[in-house]
């Protein structure tokens, strides 16, 4: 397995809507994969919800899904860190 | 490998986004296959039932259509019977009404009438259910009410895993299907599933053949059959069950028309103790037909009846009353609790 | 009208409030304390108080699922309206309906939350005045994605052969949830389709509520007088999305924008200046409007919630006996009992 510095951070940064605070709450709705799963680039791996609009949120990079960060009903900004997946 | 392991592994969907992947993979493999219904391009189906799929399939398949369902429905029928495979959406299920002779009169019969010399090989969706105070209007389920009309399959998805196969059933099927999806199990952000329906779901194909259904827990001391939503609940009671020793078996119906007998005789052969439970009403439904189809071949295997629906009264708007009246776990635990000390 | 639009405004905006609590930041539609959905009429007030100003009291209306600015206009008990959107006791039906189905039958209101259903039934309000000789008269309020409906077409037709006294009026806020109105039908005008049915038909351009008034006049004096039915169309905006939580993303932001530009009550105020009257009485409306309207709400949520077994009364006026619905006693069959 990757070292943890290694980790490439997921974040809702990416999909965060141009017309929406950086500060707002989202809450994370669903997650698709678990700990310890592949995850291809691009793939929707979370949905998040935010201002009532549900929004998908995609792996970084290929690799495995070392760490949720942030489960179901946990609330995030836009920098927050959702989970960190290990390349390679 | 172990389950645990294997879950670890596998992609998760949600109910809604496994119908969609469904829905998708079959239009890209059959032209004839489309998708009509209200509010289902531009907003993805209020229930997330069509989330999607106009971006991959454009206007022409991916139809918003006026509020003519009369219309529309009946569309459906007379494309299918030229042919095609069209999914038509009814938003509501309660919405039936204003175009139910276009459902029961020719989409269920135009088989039958012509002896067999027309089908009808089109999918009828609609969101079901209530527990979000939506009122008497917006709320029912109705399985009983299709499945009593001869003529039409009736389907009932309660995991995202069964939802996928389902659809992929349904549509490749030759006869018209109902397919009635929970809103409550679908997954959307705005109205949280309980745990339970968000299930691993393959990435490729499969199909679930009608007419089985799937024991969701398996146990020696009652048999609880049921569908959608309240697989759920039921699963939540036989937890609450277990810790006192009481252990349920739950049997997921799946399809309604047609309907696994087998399973359900062979539960009770080995329980004894059969407990029905349904989201519809009471009377002349789904409780009533399933006890007597093993009344009528099982009968001296059983041991204790009970049945668990909502009482014949239309849905109430305030939470008290549609608490009261909607079948939940501890009303379930209590009616195997009886049926177990029957 | 100026009093019942203003009335009606303040009142979606404080629900709106009420219904948000509890349901940030994740909108979940079983939180807060406004049970269900919720269908708000800010910006279409200008249809509901232009028509109603010429009803009485045992006039007929019949609404849809936006219903709340239709009730206000029409009188319809504004602090046991707002009960039963809370779900309480005390609502105009006990808590059973919620605020899709809101019956006032003192006020002569009733509404559905099934497209153009409401339709029907103002028909018959209509035939039992005919009947009866009475000068009463019946309004069926619909949206404009209802008159693709077959209900709505098919009332039309009978109100037009039996010559009833109904006035049928569409509120065209351009929407149908997502579905804009250009692609669900061909005739944007939808009064036109009164000609097909040899009925007069008469169209009002956006939030004219001053123009709204003089045509309701007009089709209610003619239902009056025994002179059969009229359809009007009247232009109106969609200012707080379908329902409470839509994202309206397939909607225009330009779209949205000239629906908060174009405001009907600001309208009439300017109006309502040109013909003198001054600014302070215009804010004192107001200000009446506003303590009205929290202090239905206020009793609406001190109310209690209804007893649970409340849910078996009402199905029938008069139960026949063996036939009441009651509470399933878990032992309706067994082995040994």
């Amino acid at each position: 397995m990757s070292g943890t510095d290694d980790r490439v951070a997921v974040a809702a940064s990416g999909v965060w809507p141009e017309d929406v605070e950086d500060d707002e709450t989202a809450v994370v709705v669903n997650w698709f994969a678990r700990e310890g799963r592949r995850v291809e680039e691009g793939e929707t791996i979370c949905e998040i919800q935010i201002e009532k609009v549900s929004i998908d949120v995609p792996a970084p990079v290929t690799g495995e899904l070392v760490a949720i960060e942030r489960g179901e009903d946990a609330e995030l900004t836009r920098e927050d860190v959702l989970a960190y997946v290990a390349p390679g | 490998m172990s389950e645990q392991e294997q879950r670890a592994v596998e992609r998760e969907l949600t109910m809604s986004r496994a119908m969609v992947e469904a829905v998708a993979h079959e239009m890209r493999e059959d032209e004839e296959v489309f998708y009509m219904g209200e509010d289902v391009a531009d907003y993805g189906g209020i229930f997330d039932s069509t989330e999607g799929l106009l971006e991959e399939f454009g206007r022409d398949r991916i139809m918003d259509v006026p509020i003519s369902e009369t219309a529309y429905l009946g569309a459906a029928v007379g494309a299918a019977q030229e042919g095609m495979r069209p999914i038509a959406e009814l938003m509501f299920v309660d919405f039936f009404g204003v175009a139910m002779d276009q459902i029961y009169n020719q989409m269920a019969k135009n088989t039958y009438m012509s002896g067999g010399a027309v089908n009808v090989p089109m999918v009828l969706t609609a969101a079901v259910g209530g527990t979000y105070n939506d009122a008497a209007q917006h709320s029912q389920t109705l399985y009983g009410t299709f499945a009593h009309l001869p003529g039409m399959k009736v389907v009932v998805p309660s995991t995202a895993y069964d939802a996928k196969g389902l659809m992929h059933n349904a549509i490749r099927d030759d006869d018209p299907v109902v397919y009635l999806f929970h809103k409550r199990l679908m997954g959307i952000g705005w109205m949280p599933a309980p745990d339970g329906p968000k299930t691993p779901v393959p990435e490729e194909e499969y199909t679930i053949p009608f007419g089985s259904a799937d024991v969701k827990r398996e146990g020696e001391d009652a048999t609880v059959v049921t569908l959608g939503l309240h697989v759920h609940r039921a699963l939540e009671a036989a937890d609450a069950l277990a810790e006192d020793g009481i252990d349920a078996e739950v049997i997921d119906l799946r399809t309604l028309v047609p309907l696994d007998t087998e399973t359900i005789h062979e539960s009770v052969a080995k329980t004894g103790r059969l407990v029905v439970v349904d989201e519809d009403y009471q009377s002349y439904g789904v409780t009533g037909e399933i006890i007597a189809s093993v009344a009528e071949d099982g009968l001296a295997d059983l041991e204790a009846v009970e049945r668990v629906a909502v009482p014949d009264v239309p849905l109430p708007y305030a939470r008290p009353m549609e608490n009261e009246v909607v079948p939940d776990s501890e009303d379930i635990e209590s009616a195997v609790r009886s049926a177990h000390d029957a | 009208m100026f009093e019942e639009m203003a009335t009606a405004r303040y009142y979606e905006e404080r629900l709106q409030e009420e219904y948000l609590e509890g349901k940030q930041p994740a909108f979940d539609i079983s939180a807060g304390p406004i049970p269900g959905e919720l269908h708000l009429a800010a910006g279409q007030e200008a249809a509901a108080a232009g028509v109603c100003r010429h009803l009485r009291d045992d006039d007929t209306v019949t609404a849809p699922h936006r219903p709340h600015h239709v009730a206000i206009a029409k009188g319809v008990d504004l602090k046991r309206m707002t009960a039963e959107i809370f779900g309480r006791e005390s609502g105009l039906s006990s808590g059973k309906g919620g605020h899709m189905h809101l019956f006032d039958p003192d006020a002569g209101f009733a509404c559905s939350g099934i497209i153009a259903q409401g339709c029907p039934p103002a028909v018959g309000a209509g035939l039992a005045a005919k009947k009866r000789n009475e000068d009463s008269v019946a309004v069926a309020f619909l949206g404009e994605g209802a008159i693709s409906q077959g209900a709505f077409l098919e009332s039309l037709n009978l109100a037009a052969v039996q010559q009833l006294p109904v006035v049928f009026v569409i509120e065209d806020n351009d929407w149908a949830i997502s579905m804009p109105k250009e692609r669900v039908t061909d005739v944007a005008d939808g009064s036109r389709r009164a000609g097909g049915f040899d009925m007069p038909g008469v169209r009002v351009d956006y939030d004219d509520a001053t123009a709204v008034y003089d045509a309701a006049k007009e089709a209610v004096g003619r239902a009056r007088a025994g002179n059969g039915p009229t359809l009007l169309e009247v232009q109106v905006h969609r200012r707080m999305g379908h329902f409470m939580g839509d994202p309206e993303s397939y909607r225009p932001d330009e779209d949205v924008a000239a629906a908060e530009q174009r405001d009907s009550i600001e309208r009439l105020a300017d109006d309502l200046r040109s013909e003198g009257v001054e600014d302070d009485e215009l804010e004192a409306i107001r200000e009446e409007a506003r303590e009205r309207v929290d202090e239905a709400i206020e009793w609406a949520k001190e109310q209690p919630e209804p007893d649970p077994d409340a849910a078996y009364e009402d199905v029938f006026v008069n139960p026949p006996s063996g036939v009441t619905a009651q509470e399933p006693d878990h032992e309706l069959a067994g082995g040994d009992d």
